[in-house]
């Protein structure tokens, strides 16, 4: 009995002493950075541990995700300054190409006009029903005169009407008080184009070409150029188009001229500064 | 007095370890005087003392021949005495011819065992060639024997000493 008792010690020690010798080495022994215990006592946490790390990242990609968004808004807000200001700058540029343009057009017809002209950019514009009127930053000192014609590459625009040391205001041929000496220039039947007073330009911008006769050849799309007999305007100058042309109730037929020139954006024009003779200008002119 | 006895041996033990060590470095695991000493025990103290000085046995050669993990000759040590003296209480291993074969054999088994604990654990130890492992058992099994029978007949003349007193 007393032997049978021993022998049960004996191997109950062995069995502590073995299991208390393998906690000890695992407790030493590390594979992938844990012991042995750890990684059981690993492998019973790891599901929480996954939740945990699970929930962790997505916190920290929520929250990375807000940070960049936040950076992207900054970003979109400094892309749009930029595209703005780069729209500015091609605004400008186009701007500038226009302008270049049209100084094209107005030296082209400087070289082809037999006439001293200045320069003049437009400044001011006043607009009535009974006076159309623009500003251009040349005056006196630059050799503007009173009454010398204006034109623009397209056609004419006006005279000058009032003249200071550094600008001068010009009267459009729209102007309700204006008057151009015109004439066809197929038929060479002359006339006098004016505004309408009242309601000028409103509906279609048109000029009236008055005292041709009745039997005046005249029809819809005859070129109107000036005939000079005005004294004020050269000669030869395109003003605009017949838009319409019908016998009129009385001795004179009544015409409609659409006018050659913008008047709306017109930026730069001429200013005739010597008198010319009448009828000298060219073909080339228009 | 066993117990005293069997400190004395353990110390014995360290100290032909530490001096093989010292003298042979590279051979110095071919004599295991620990498992002289274990054999010993458990072939004269039966699967208790065996087991016990394996144990003091096995944790001195960790600590102080062992790698970086200690308790791998601890464990090889117990399970060897545990053996041995299992073995001795129920076959008659008093012979020479017996104590060299289980000497041999328990020699074997601790270069086995240590080597397959520290494979299971992941750790680094010793290789042992089938021929290394024989040479081992061999030299363990005759120097054990020897000192075995050096033991045993100063014990003899002892008590003979003692009988004549």
């Amino acid at each position: 009995m007393a032997r049978v008792i021993e022998t049960r010690k004996t191997r109950l020690l062995l069995v502590g002493l073995v299991l208390a010798h393998l906690v000890a080495i695992s407790k030493q022994v590390e594979r992938g950075g844990q012991s042995l215990l750890g990684q059981s006592l690993f492998a019973l946490v790891a599901p929480l541990q996954a939740v945990i790390t699970g929930t962790i990242r997505g916190l920290s990609g929520g929250w990375s995700g807000y940070v960049d968004l936040r950076g992207v808004h900054e970003d979109n807000r400094r892309l749009q300054q930029r595209v703005a200001a780069m729209e500015r700058q091609l605004q400008e540029r186009e701007e500038l190409a226009r302008e270049a343009e049209r100084l094209r057009e107005i030296l082209q017809l400087r070289k082809e006009l037999p006439l001293e002209t200045v320069a003049a950019e437009v400044i001011a514009r006043e607009g009535a029903p009974w006076s159309r009127t623009i500003t251009l930053d040349k005056g006196s000192s630059d050799g503007v005169r009173l009454n010398a014609a204006v034109l623009s590459a397209t056609g004419v625009v006006g005279r000058v009407i009032a003249v200071g040391p550094q600008a001068s205001r010009v009267q459009l041929i729209l102007d309700g008080q204006a008057g151009v000496g015109v004439r066809i220039e197929r038929s060479r039947v002359t006339g006098i184009l004016a505004g309408q007073p009242g309601m000028p330009t409103a509906v279609t911008g048109d000029l009236v070409m008055k005292y041709v006769p009745s039997l005046g050849d005249v029809v819809v799309g005859d070129v109107v150029v000036t005939s000079g007999l005005d004294r004020l305007y050269p000669a030869g100058l395109v003003v605009g188009r017949v838009r319409s042309a019908t016998r009129g109730s009385g001795l004179f037929k009544e015409i409609l001229v659409a006018p050659s020139a913008q008047f709306n954006t017109v930026e730069e024009v001429m200013v005739v500064r010597t008198p010319l003779p009448d009828d000298t200008m060219t073909q080339g002119v228009r | 007095m066993r117990v005293f006895w069997t400190a004395v041996a353990l110390l014995g033990a360290l100290l032909i370890q530490t001096a093989l060590t010292q003298i042979a470095p590279g051979h110095a695991r071919i004599l295991d005087p620990f498992l002289i000493v274990i054999v010993y025990c458990a072939l004269t103290g039966g699967e208790m003392h065996g087991m016990l000085a394996g144990a003091a046995g096995g944790w001195i050669q960790d600590i102080h021949f062992g790698g970086s993990v200690l308790g791998l000759a601890g464990l090889t040590k117990i399970l060897i005495g545990f053996a041995v003296g299992f073995a001795s209480t129920r076959f008659h291993l008093i012979e020479p011819a017996a104590r060299v074969l289980v000497l041999f054999l328990a020699t074997a088994a601790d270069a086995v065992i240590y080597v397959q604990l520290a494979a299971v654990f992941d750790v680094a130890s010793y290789q042992l060639t089938p021929l290394g492992i024989l040479f081992r058992a061999v030299v363990n099994a005759v120097v054990g024997v020897a000192a075995y029978e050096i033991v045993e007949r100063r014990g003899r003349m002892g008590l003979d000493v003692r009988r004549r007193a």
